[in-house]
């Protein structure tokens, strides 16, 4: 009896400890508490591809110039000026801010020059093919760096210099290192960093791998009380400490409880209408800059045919996607550039059935193909003009069209795409197309279509598109048609290749403007691929705790946020 | 003699079958379609990027001369370097593994205890109201889908009433705080292991009762119960003294093999409590083609695995003089 009252005795004591814990846990700081749905792989920078580490990573390494949040124009960052170009020379000269890193040394132009050696040295992947064209980088002092280019690039202004800036004095002695192995470039990503050293706002603090991520407020951030850009930098916050949630769900109600601050993940459709009733948590929407889309296999019959790939376009209803799939969460794409890109977004383009009714779009499709030669045994619209089952449709020689399969990932994947499959299925075959939708395993799909080349149609998405529109010569130019090669739909146009490549060497951001707008028009004229839409950035945050949230393109997240954001004063707290 | 001889077979035998795991695990991977650098889709990134990272990745090598690499490293010890993280494997499943060990192992010795205690209460009071609500009782949490009791087990006790964290193993808040000290951070697992230990245990007493009530009933039957029944002791010793123990025998046996099953953790519950365990790891492992952690994390739980199965072998040999080889 004794010793069953000693150990209720104990459990009670235990479970005292644990509700002033949970008091404790409840207890506010002046630190911004960030959800994420995956831990971050990586402090190293150059192995760091993931969402994740950038979100920590983004924070400590800084490049040379950012985006503006509004207008998306180049802000000098660690530079203290816009680029100016020697035309005559091919050479750019950036001057430097003066700036410290972490640890209390002066960032100078030496280690603008390291970084972009290293890279070019080791041929660091993601980041090789922004510096390969830069013939020699020359510092005529410590705050000034000359970048010689070979050729003329025009990625250098959207690419080159948005590299985050490394540390001379740590990374030398790891390139040393890492030259003397057999796998150079293997060990440079390899190399665990423990402390990372940084001009950014925050710096590393603790990692407790699995569990959180503390950084702290750097004491030598440059920007700290400067006005750059028309904002006053801070930091605001002292620390920032990040946690990871297995689940959406888990993490949802982390904010709800308030057991973190922000949730640094887009939020699915379904927590909205609950989240929006809770007073504490602020949403916010913005655009994101992806492409979701359908590609077609031009490399054979049937959608080998333009007018085909056109038929098809107008009968994707693009409204229902965006409002009953993407429940009002998206918009509709018509170009393979993002709207919200607008610098180089082409505005002009063919809208195939936009605001159609269901009948008007089969009746156009029905009327493209009629005229292209394609018949049916029973055509969808009858001599009165009305629409009927369509049955057996057959190709302009004669040949009845073979069933055909949209390739699409899982439901559990992406229930969007998999969906909008089932959904153009079903419109595809109001017109007797044999479609059938096909959801995949993510990476059977991408084995099937980049690597073998082996399907009909799929549907795919970029979730995050760079915003230099490098990626259209990218996607369409046919050296890339090959296996692994980017030009997936094999697409074939010697015009398109002329004008892309001159986009890429065409340094005017004017004329390239000019030639990137052309190539648009020639693939919404080709179809190579149908732009379908792309999904809304819904974030949520607690209004109670923080405000200053500045948002742009792919959402609050970002670095002008974290030097923004202030914690909410309350009255008589 | 006759031991050894039988232990120098076993061992002889769980080398072959390891070799064969090795071998298949290999295939296993690289016939998976998609390889880790196919899921990198930013078409920014040129194809020479692309080669580069197969590169760094050694998986521009033909296929038998990265199953060489592979054997090499198993056998050195040195399970290679994961693609995603950059860092030997070793490291980080050996980072995972006393998480995994400490939520599961106790979570399987509580649900043991936990279903041994009422399993016998079950046996002894067999046919009353009380048997069938633990009979009924212990099948239905049994059959509970776990994911979902986790997510209402998080939803009502995290939440709505607040009494436990919501998810993941320790508070920053703790661990930042530059006075806390072992003790408060042992007390801060402790708190954060009581969600996943409710959760687990109840999901798993169920099937510890069934074979501790099944078990006791048939030890009832025995003769020495009813000899100590005829020395005249009391109910009370009979069942607790004289027939739970010897009845508890098969339990022993299956908490044995749970435990060694135990290092692969509970992806599941792992992911929905953001447990940092080995299950976790392994599910993501797979599902972003890291091969070497794959592996590695596959060819630990088959060495425990197998190491369980020789000690069992053995410890039955020794104990049961019955058994013959």
């Amino acid at each position: 009896m004794i010793s069953r009252c000693r150990w209720l005795s104990h459990l009670c004591l235990l479970f005292t400890v644990m509700a002033i814990m949970a008091c404790h846990e409840e207890s506010r700081s002046n630190a911004l508490k960030i959800g994420l749905a995956e831990e971050p792989r990586t402090l190293n920078i150059w192995l760091a591809s993931d969402a994740n580490s950038r979100k920590v990573l983004s924070l400590i390494y800084q490049p040379l110039y950012i985006y503006d949040p509004d207008t998306l124009d180049l802000v000098p960052w660690l530079a203290e000026s816009m680029p100016m170009f020697d035309e005559q020379n091919l050479t750019y000269t950036v001057r430097l801010r003066k700036a410290k890193w972490s640890d209390g040394t002066p960032f100078t132009s030496l280690d603008v020059a390291f970084t972009g050696r290293l890279i070019q040295s080791f041929k660091v992947p993601r980041y090789s093919s922004k510096w390969k064209f830069i013939k020699q980088i020359e510092t005529p002092d410590l705050h000034t760096v000359v970048f010689h280019l070979k050729k003329p690039m025009a990625s250098f202004l959207t690419g080159t210099l948005f590299t985050p800036m490394v540390q001379e004095k740590e990374w030398a002695s790891v390139a040393e290192k890492a030259k003397t192995t057999e796998k150079p470039v293997a060990a440079l990503l390899n190399h665990r960093v423990h402390h990372p050293v940084g001009t950014g706002p925050f710096t590393l603090e603790q990692w407790q791998r699995g569990a959180f991520l503390h950084l702290k407020k750097s004491s030598y951030f440059f920007g700290t009380g400067k006005t750059i850009n028309g904002r006053i930098l801070g930091p605001y916050v002292d620390d920032l400490v990040y946690t990871v949630f297995g689940t959406s769900d888990v993490a949802v109600l982390a904010l709800k409880k308030g057991s973190i601050d922000m949730f640094w993940w887009p939020i699915q459709p379904g927590y909205l209408a609950d989240l929006s009733r809770q007073a504490d948590i602020r949403l916010f929407t913005n655009e994101k800059s992806a492409l979701y889309f359908i590609g077609f296999n031009l490399r054979h019959a049937p959608f080998d045919d333009p007018a085909l790939r056109r038929a098809v376009a107008y009968l994707i209803d693009k409204d229902f996607i965006v409002s009953r799939i993407l429940q009002g969460q998206g918009t509709k794409m018509f170009s393979v550039v993002p709207a919200e890109n607008r610098f180089w977004y082409a505005s002009d383009l063919p809208r195939y059935g936009d605001g159609l009714s269901r009948e008007n779009r089969l009746k156009t499709a029905y009327r493209l193909l009629s005229e292209a030669g394609y018949t049916w045994t029973v055509p969808p619209v009858d001599a009165d003009g009305d629409i009927q089952p369509a049955k057996a449709i057959r190709l302009p020689t004669g040949q009845t069209m073979n069933r055909f399969t949209i390739l699409t990932p899982p439901a559990d994947y992406d229930p969007h795409r998999a969906i909008s499959g089932l959904m153009i299925q079903e419109w595809l075959r109001d017109l007797g197309l044999p479609a059938y939708a096909r959801p995949m395993a993510f990476s059977s799909l991408l084995q099937q279509v980049k690597g073998n080349h082996d399907f009909d149609a799929f549907i795919l998405g970029y979730g995050r598109l760079r915003l230099d529109p490098g990626y259209v010569r990218n996607l369409f130019h046919s050296s890339n048609d090959k296996s692994r090669g980017w030009n997936m739909s094999g697409y074939h146009n010697p015009a398109f290749d002329r004008v892309a490549d001159r986009s890429v060497t065409e340094m005017d951001p004017g004329k390239r403007q000019v030639l990137v707008k052309e190539m648009q028009k020639m693939i919404a004229r080709d179809l190579p691929y149908i732009p379908l839409y792309k999904p809304s950035v819904v974030e949520a945050v607690r209004k109670d705790r923080f405000d200053g949230w500045v948002e742009m393109l792919e959402g609050i997240g970002n670095i002008w946020s974290m030097c923004q954001v202030k914690p909410v004063k309350h009255d008589g707290a | 003699m006759a031991l050894r001889r039988f232990v120098l077979r076993r061992l002889v035998e769980i080398a072959v079958i390891f070799f064969v795991i090795m071998t298949v695990l290999f295939i296993l991977f690289r016939l998976a379609p998609g390889d880790p650098v196919s899921r990198m889709v930013d078409p920014s990134m040129t194809p020479e990027d692309a080669r580069l990272l197969m590169e760094s990745m050694g998986l521009d090598q033909p296929l038998w001369t990265q199953y060489i690499y592979y054997l090499k490293n198993v056998v050195t010890g040195n399970m290679g370097v994961s693609f995603h993280y950059g860092e030997p494997v070793i490291g980080i499943l050996m980072d995972r593994l006393p998480n995994t060990i400490l939520l599961f192992t106790t979570s399987i010795i509580l649900s043991a205890l936990l279903g041994v205690f009422l399993g016998k209460i079950a046996a002894w009071r067999r046919g009353e109201r009380i048997d069938t609500l633990m009979t009924i009782g212990a099948l239905f949490c049994h059959t509970l889908f776990l994911p979902w009791l986790a997510l209402i087990m998080i939803w009502f006790f995290g939440y709505r009433v607040g009494w436990f964290p919501i998810t993941g193993m320790i508070s920053p808040e703790v661990w930042i705080h530059p006075d806390a000290g072992f003790m408060a951070k042992a007390l801060d697992v402790l708190y954060h292991m009581v969600l996943p230990l409710m959760t687990l245990v109840l999901i798993h007493f169920g099937s510890y009762l069934l074979v501790m009530r099944s078990s006791m009933l048939d030890t009832l039957k025995d003769d020495y119960i009813i000899t100590a029944r005829a020395k005249g002791l009391d109910e009370k010793t009979i069942r607790d003294h004289h027939a739970a123990p010897n009845a508890a025998l098969p339990v022993v046996t299956s908490v044995g093999l749970s435990l060694a099953f135990s290092i692969n953790g509970g992806a599941l519950t792992e992911t929905v409590f953001t447990w940092p365990g080995i299950g976790r790891e392994l599910v993501f492992s797979v599902s972003h083609s890291d091969y070497p952690l794959a592996q590695a994390a596959f060819l630990l739980i088959a060495i425990v695995v197998l190491v369980a199965n020789l000690v069992v072998d053995v410890l039955y040999a020794y104990l049961d003089p019955r058994i013959r080889y």
